[in-house]
């Protein structure tokens, strides 16, 4: 390290939250609420409040009406429609159950949610038991404000390198200064991590780059449902532009409606058959794929939503709407062309009832454990089959996660740090920076989109093309000694690199594993879901530099909700 | 790689800080003797245009190039 002369600060707090986003700024606020005697540290690659994905979406969150389904209800919808028996019904079901106190926290907290003239919620149904409510777009930036008048503290552009750990459990975090390099080593009771899914950086504005997934990883904490970390949905053929609700209404190059190969009436959510039903007519040479908006009412106005007041009035959105949808409607004009892209949305770190990953001391929050929480069952992170989620999901995660976290604070004393760990992890934090000759993080980054990219080797699979992916990775894989960094932000995009690829060799290697389809999941060799060999989940876990895979039985005979047939 | 521009008018600019803050993909870095923002790494806008909607002043102007952009599908039209 002489020859890089960088600097070392160490820190000690009770609590460590990485990620400013929604998920990591309600542990904080929350925590705060319960006990304003703890020292909670925030740190964030970016700028918290601005960062994450809760204020870059289109500001939802979903509405359970308990008056016109109980929690017990939208489960059972939930098991048989959407998480095909695969997901965790208890959690799912406290999710439900804590629908109207997270927005009450939400609007205490400064977020602001539209109500009409008599005080009643402005809800959009989006189903037979669902309903979403805008929230306006500086909603991480409200609850930064509050955790903020709490006494949190936070650090901005610090990006996270890897996780400190003694006998097993964590201790700490260490990091750099995004702008001078600074090294930083945090000691702490606590460690939650809150940042994000992993996206490979291939759609814009899907901004999750799994760097805290892979620190995870590293540190031997257990990963679960990998092979669901393959959302895709649909864009504008010209302006990339990404498109809600127009599944309902896809037309091949014939003229002939395609949608009605897949659906039967109009739904609210995203889903895999509309990508698979895509890649088959493309396939067939009856593409390009059109969309006619005007024959099903929510696409036909559906901006209006977005950059009109009349429906949600959220006048921060609406500026920065108004400039994205300006700028995608100049450069598509009239085409209605589109295409079906992969996004990603991998958030597979195992989490239990109490947000703690398998590793005691380390939380997981939000979109890092969507998918490991087990809570949605076989679909992607949100919003995967299930509009609204998202924001929601992290709130939920974030008031759990404060109230385990709070309880180890209290029961535990401060743990030691390794030195040696100290020192190995600096090393390799900054090992791309000593490299004089080598490969950019760009060309990794470009290797692993052409692996998972393609729609036909992510999303509709076969084992022949998922071994033509897992082929791309490994031999990308094998490249990752010679990444080369030239500054600290170039040396961020190394450390992404490094997420992607373990992203994209844990999504092969899992869906590979998986022989049947469900839910999301979609394998044209084997299109039946297989209820008897496969109510299981996939667990990864880094065995000494070794990815062990290994499967674990859902607990079905303890929830409400049984799949009808083998 | 992409080949988005984020342009900035620096005499328009008055320092507030808000774009460097609003880019959460480190495009934007702040040039603290200037008090001024730089475009330092335009190859990863995500083109979000926070920056260019929450300039107090308009100094901003986020210029897609969508043709740099790839989709990754096996398709020519769609590479």
């Amino acid at each position: 390290m002489t020859k890089l002369n960088i600097e070392e600060k160490r820190i000690s707090t009770d609590v460590v939250i990485v990620g400013g986003g929604i998920a990591g700024l309600t542990a904080a606020v929350r925590i705060k609420e319960l006990n304003s005697d703890i020292d909670i540290l925030i740190i964030e690659k970016n700028t918290t409040g601005y960062s994450g994905k809760a204020n870059r979406g289109g500001g939802v969150l979903q509405y359970f009406d308990f008056n016109r389904c109980t929690p017990e209800q939208f489960v059972g919808y939930h098991a048989h429609n959407v998480g095909a028996f695969l997901g965790d019904q208890e959690l799912l079901y406290k999710y439900v159950s804590m629908n109207n106190e997270m927005i009450e926290k939400l609007v205490n907290w400064g977020v602001k949610v539209p109500y009409d003239e008599d005080g009643n919620l402005k809800v959009i149904p989006t189903g037979p038991m669902t309903g979403m409510i805008g929230v306006d777009l500086d909603i991480t930036l409200q609850v930064r404000k509050t955790a903020a008048k709490f006494g949190v503290k936070i650090v901005d552009k610090t990006v996270m390198s890897d996780i400190l750990t003694n006998n097993g459990e964590a201790v700490g975090v260490v990091g750099y200064d995004l702008i001078d390099g600074t090294f930083s080593i945090i000691k702490a009771k606590s460690v939650i991590l809150a940042t994000g899914s992993q996206n490979y950086k291939i759609m814009p504005m899907w901004n999750g780059r799994g760097d805290g997934i892979a620190a995870a990883y590293r540190a031997g904490a257990e990963m679960r449902n990998a092979e669901f970390g393959n959302f895709a949905q649909q864009y504008k053929a010209k302006s990339h532009h990404d498109m809600v609700f127009s599944e309902n209404v896809m037309y091949n190059s014939l003229g002939e409606n395609i949608t009605k190969n897949f659906r039967r009436f109009p739904e609210a959510d995203v889903s895999s058959k509309a990508v698979s039903e895509w890649y088959k007519q493309m396939s067939a040479g009856k593409g390009p794929v059109y969309i006619h908006p005007d024959e099903y009412e929510v696409t036909a106005h559906g901006d209006a939503l977005f950059t009109t007041p009349y429906v949600w009035n959220r006048p921060y959105g609406i500026k920065i709407w108004k400039k994205i949808y300006g700028k995608a409607a100049e450069k598509d004009g009239d085409c209605k062309e589109v295409v079906m892209c992969f996004v990603g949305e991998q958030s597979p770190v195992k989490v239990g009832h109490d947000m703690q990953t398998t590793i005691p001391g380390l939380y997981a929050v939000g979109d890092i454990s969507y998918s490991g929480s087990a809570s949605p069952g076989a679909v992607p992170a949100p919003p995967g089959r299930n509009r609204g989620s998202g924001i929601l999901n992290a709130v939920f995660n974030g008031l759990i996660a404060a109230e385990s976290s709070l309880d180890r604070v209290s029961k535990k004393d401060e743990s030691a740090i390794d030195d040696d760990q100290v020192m190995l992890l600096k090393e390799r934090t900054y090992a791309p920076l000593l490299k004089s000759d080598g490969i950019d993080a760009e060309e990794i980054m470009e290797d692993i989109r052409e692996a998972v990219g393609p729609v036909e080797n992510s999303v509709y699979m076969s084992q022949h093309r998922i071994d033509i992916g897992l082929r791309k990775v490994e031999k990308t894989k094998n490249k990752l000694e010679n990444l080369k960094a030239q500054d600290y932000h170039d040396l961020c995009n190394c450390h992404e690199a490094q997420a992607m690829v373990l992203s994209a060799e844990m999504q092969f290697r899992a869906a590979s594993m998986r022989k049947e389809s469900r839910g999301w999941f979609l394998r044209e060799d084997y299109p039946e879901t297989d209820n008897r060999n496969w109510l299981k989940y996939i667990i990864v876990k880094n065995n000494e530099g070794k990815m062990d895979f290994s499967t674990e039985n859902v607990p079905i005979e303890k929830y409400p909700v049984k799949p009808l047939f083998k | 790689m992409t080949n988005h521009k984020v342009i900035i008018d620096k005499d328009k600019c008055i320092g507030c800080k808000l774009c460097y803050k609003a880019c959460f993909v480190d495009v934007i870095r702040w040039d603290e003797e200037e008090n001024k923002p730089i475009a330092a790494y335009q190859e990863d806008c995500v083109h979000c245009t926070y920056c260019e909607a929450l300039c107090p002043k308009e100094c901003i102007d986020v210029v897609i190039d969508f043709e740099s952009e790839r989709l990754y599908q096996s398709f020519d039209r769609y590479r």
